[in-house]
């Protein structure tokens, strides 16, 4: 039982993170490499509001913005210093060390018994209970549909359908008048917003900001939006955005269940992701070309 | 479609198998001998743990224990904790492969990973989860914190920072264990000792491990009563240690390493960077002075695992509560001296220093 | 009035590679103006088009739409008053979302994309209508991608989603050449159609001789960056496929092709 609550707890909040990388990578095609950093600077910027006694919620509201703020760097970099894609996500990734290092004062900061979204006044009732272990799936569960629903109500608003056209085919939006560099550049916004929202939520869970928990957050969100959009190809009565969650918690599971089993020991579990990545994908790329014939 | 992927899910999972299974002897992590990082050191571990157990020094302790042990990264202090915690166990009777069942996993620096480990362990319905280094210990604290099972944790430098415990050295939950701090003090009572008339000491340490930065304030705190200066340079990753280290001989008399994993991980370098001007670098542990460096009054890491082990063992036979226990430090500094590099170098270790050495080395290892 | 005034277009200049493409080049267009452009490969007519829209920079010289001088203002901005279909019939769509959305984007134009809902849901009968005109069914398939649509379908509706806001220019890139026979009449009937009725000041570009004779009221051919052939009103009614082609051997010839 507390594996499955294990793989829900982590699936739902790196779900988060997905469907952050779902923006930029599915939806704008640009493969944003700065959510390494963007997901520890969530991290740092909560435990370091925690410590600082603001709310929970607001620390999560903060960690948002400050993502949004280097999606927006991302965006700069790219569309006004004509910086390639990737390039662009490198400078902001490996600048962001730095400043998470500065924001946290240092490489691992706990806030151990402060108040966090999941332990606070509020949730005592229910973490005493019998239910108590569920308390971390339900609130991230509350968490990623909040912002799934949001994301999918502004999918479908005007600035929505010009972020979804940027990525299918820019010319369109220089043909209705708008600049696709603004377009890029809300996109990063919203999906590195959305990461480091996801690095808040995990670190208070865990309690601590730790400098080494962006290592490998990309891997992390693409295989989740390959997974998820991937195998529910055909299943249209799922919105995308519902299958990057379930991709998420597919991925947390395939880990755990390795991890279980005993199978890979835990220095093979980056090749076996990348071996699950690579074949997932080589799979989409046969079925895309059989669609083509 | 769908049953074709699933069908290559699969496929993947059996075609890792198989490459597991040709990369390491086998997969399996429970009741294996020892846990298998590197495979030279694991079986010494082993043999040493058998000795004790063979020489029945002592007897076995009552019933049977299932033990997670959670590892942040592949890393020789951290590997020698993790030998001495076995040791500290099987002295105690509590033995691997007899009453002892050891599950081990290596994070390999990925605090995501940590997390999944340590919800393995839980699942596993472990009777003790050992966490080594910071981020381990906390992972294991936050997972445990609703759940029954205690952490005893080792290589944590600052546990009270780590708000593992509070200054008083009592833990904050059902975890405990045994810090790595460096007897930062006595080491800079040696280094004025082997060299009189130094003034300056250069300490390289990677911005990213709040171990290194915490004891470098140490240091920069207490160097002065000694006369010292230190003067300290910040790599980012070990791409950055050449030039740090050739612009910081550049600039003090000697080097002293601290026990940050990345330098660490470059110390050869390093060393033979300082040996060609001739400057002497000081360790932090014995593994370190083992390579090559002078000297050290530092730390052991298999004593500091047995003890670890020890306490341990206290939880696991129902002696001591985890949440009982304050965590625990190695008081007393031992000295490990290199009398090759003293040669080398020109210098003469004291005779104070080498006939209280608790060990003292003639050759370099490579 | 469009107004293109002493246009200099270089190509890797200063290099051996350097390459004239229009040297003093200018060119007036009237209001309701329905112009047809021709030309081999190379003779600059793509190029016009991306110096009027902005896709390219010019080295010097001025352009102007109404009397206002835009030679400096970005793509986006001069795409305002203008629409614009390419050749290839993906690029006036989204291929990932439905006709519905496309409509409804198209019709957003020279609004603010805000947070608003993206379909209007009162304007959806007009889309209906819009869409039955072309009489290709496209208005019972409203929830389809546009991506599962053919190539004469999309260019279609990108006719349709350029033309669907009030511009004062629509550009025509060569918008038949990727369709067959068929479909490239049709949508060129349609085009005749929607500029009559919207009465629309039109560039269209095209390779396609007797579109040039039988459509609009004026006719350029273009020759090495230069305008070779100018007619129009009634002395563009008189000019068949039979001159423009034997003119255009005639150039060929002379180039060497």
């Amino acid at each position: 039982m507390s594996i499955i609550l294990g793989i829900l707890e982590e699936g739902l909040i790196y779900a988060i993170l997905a469907l952050g990388v779902y923006i930029t990578y599915s939806i704008l095609d640009f493969p944003d490499l700065s959510v390494d950093s963007t997901f520890p600077m969530g991290a740092a910027v909560t435990a370091a509001l925690l410590l600082a006694g603001v709310p929970s919620p607001a620390a999560l509201g903060i960690s948002f913005v400050c993502g949004v703020l280097a999606g927006i760097v991302t965006g700069l970099i790219h569309v006004k210093l004509k910086v390639v894609d990737l390039l662009s996500g490198i400078i902001v990734m490996t600048g962001l060390y730095s400043i998470n290092l500065a924001i946290a004062g240092g490489a691992n900061l706990a806030f151990f018994g402060q108040d966090t979204i999941f332990e606070n006044g509020l949730t005592a009732p229910l973490l005493s209970s019998p239910a108590g272990d569920f308390t971390v799936t339900i609130i991230s569960f509350v968490v990623v549909m909040a912002v799934k629903l949001l994301l999918d109500a502004y999918l479908k608003t005007r600035s929505g359908y010009l972020l979804r056209a940027a990525g299918d085919n820019d010319t369109l939006v220089t043909s209705l008048a708008k600049d696709k560099g603004t377009v890029k550049i809300i996109g990063l916004a919203l999906a590195n917003g959305l990461v480091a929202l996801s690095g808040s939520v995990y670190c208070q869970k865990q309690g601590f900001f730790e400098i080494s928990t962006g290592t490998g957050s990309i891997v992390i969100g693409l295989a989740s939006v390959i997974i998820g959009t991937k195998l529910f190809k055909r299943a249209s009565f799922l919105k995308t955005t519902t299958a990057v969650i379930i991709g998420s918690i597919l991925y947390k599971a395939c880990i755990a269940a390795a991890m279980a089993i005993g199978i890979f020991k835990t220095s093979y579990m980056k090749f076996v992701t990348a071996a699950l990545f690579l074949i997932i994908l080589v799979i989409s790329n046969q079925s895309k070309k059989k669609g083509a014939a | 479609m769908m049953k074709k992927t699933i069908a290559a899910l699969m496929i993947t999972a059996m075609t890792a198998t198989a490459m597991t299974a040709c990369g390491g002897n086998s997969g399996q992590t429970s009741t294996s001998a020892a846990p298998e990082t590197t495979a030279a050191e694991t079986d010494a571990a082993a043999g040493d743990t058998q000795a004790a157990s063979d020489s029945g020094a002592t007897a076995l302790a009552d019933g049977e224990y299932t033990i997670g042990i959670g590892q942040f990264a592949v890393h020789g202090s951290l590997d020698n904790c993790r030998e001495g915690f076995l040791q500290g166990l099987a002295e105690a009777g509590i033995v691997e492969g007899e009453n002892l069942t050891v599950l081990y996993e290596n994070a390999n620096t990925d605090g995501g990973m940590g997390t999944q480990i340590i919800s393995n362990f839980m699942s596993k319905d472990v009777d003790l989860i050992c966490a080594i280094a910071t981020p381990m210990a906390q992972t294991a604290y936050g997972a445990t914190k609703r759940a029954d099972v205690p952490v005893i944790y080792t290589a944590v430098t600052d546990p009270v920072l780590a708000m593992l415990a509070t200054e008083d050295r009592m833990p904050v939950g059902n975890i405990t264990g045994t810090s790595d701090k460096l007897p930062v003090e006595e080491q800079l009572q040696m280094i004025r000792e082997i060299l009189p008339d130094a003034k300056t000491i250069g300490i390289l340490y990677s911005t990213s491990e709040v171990n290194s930065q915490a004891t470098l304030e140490e240091y920069k705190a207490a160097a002065p009563e000694f006369g010292f200066e230190i003067v300290e340079t910040g790599v980012s990753g070990a791409a950055d240690i050449p030039l740090a280290t050739d612009n910081l001989l550049e600039k003090v008399d000697c080097l002293n390493n601290l026990t940050d994993n990345t330098v660490v991980s470059s110390l050869p370098m390093i060393l033979d960077k300082a040996n060609k001007k001739g400057i002497p670098v000081f360790g932090s542990e014995v593994e370190q002075v083992k390579i090559g460096c002078l000297a050290s009054m530092g730390l052991d890491y298999i004593e500091l695992g047995k003890q670890t082990g020890h306490m341990a063992a206290q939880v696991l036979t129902g002696q001591a509560q985890a949440s009982e226990l304050p965590f625990e430090i190695i008081e007393q500094a031992s000295f490990y001296g290199n009398t090759a590099v003293a040669e080398n170098l020109g210098i003469t270790l004291p005779e104070e220093l080498t006939s209280s050495a608790a060990e003292m080395f003639d050759s370099i290892t490579n | 009035m469009l107004e293109l005034t002493n246009i200099n277009k270089y190509y890797n200049q200063g290099t051996v590679n350097e390459m004239c493409l229009f040297e003093n080049f200018s060119l007036t267009i009237g209001d309701g103006e329905f112009v047809s452009v021709v030309g081999s490969n190379g003779s600059g007519k793509t190029s016009m088009l991306n110096i009027i829209c902005g896709s390219i920079p010019v080295d010097s010289g001025t352009i102007s739409i109404g009397g206002k001088d835009i030679t400096k203002m970005p793509e986006h901005r001069r795409l305002r008053t203008i629409g614009r279909v390419y050749q290839n019939p993906a690029m006036g769509t989204c291929p990932s979302m439905t006709i519905l959305e496309n409509m409804a984007m198209a019709d957003t134009k020279g609004k603010s994309f805000n947070l608003r809902p993206g379909t209007d849901k009162r304007r959806i009968d007009y889309y209906r209508d819009s869409l039955k005109v072309l009489g290709l069914g496209l208005e019972d398939k409203l929830d389809v991608k546009v991506g599962v649509l053919s190539g004469g379908q999309r260019q279609a509706m990108a006719l349709l989603m350029s033309t669907m806001t009030p511009i004062e220019f629509l550009i025509l890139d060569e918008h038949t050449a990727a369709l067959d026979p068929k479909t490239a009449e049709t949508i060129m009937e349609l085009t005749g159609r929607i500029v009559e009725e919207k009465k629309l000041t039109t560039i269209m570009v095209t390779h396609n001789l007797r579109y040039a004779a039988d459509y609009g009221n004026r006719l350029l051919m273009m020759h090495q960056g230069k305008v070779i052939l100018d007619k129009t009103g009634e002395r563009k009614q008189e000019t068949h496929t039979e001159d423009l082609l034997a003119l255009f051997n005639e150039i060929s010839v002379e180039c060497g092709n």
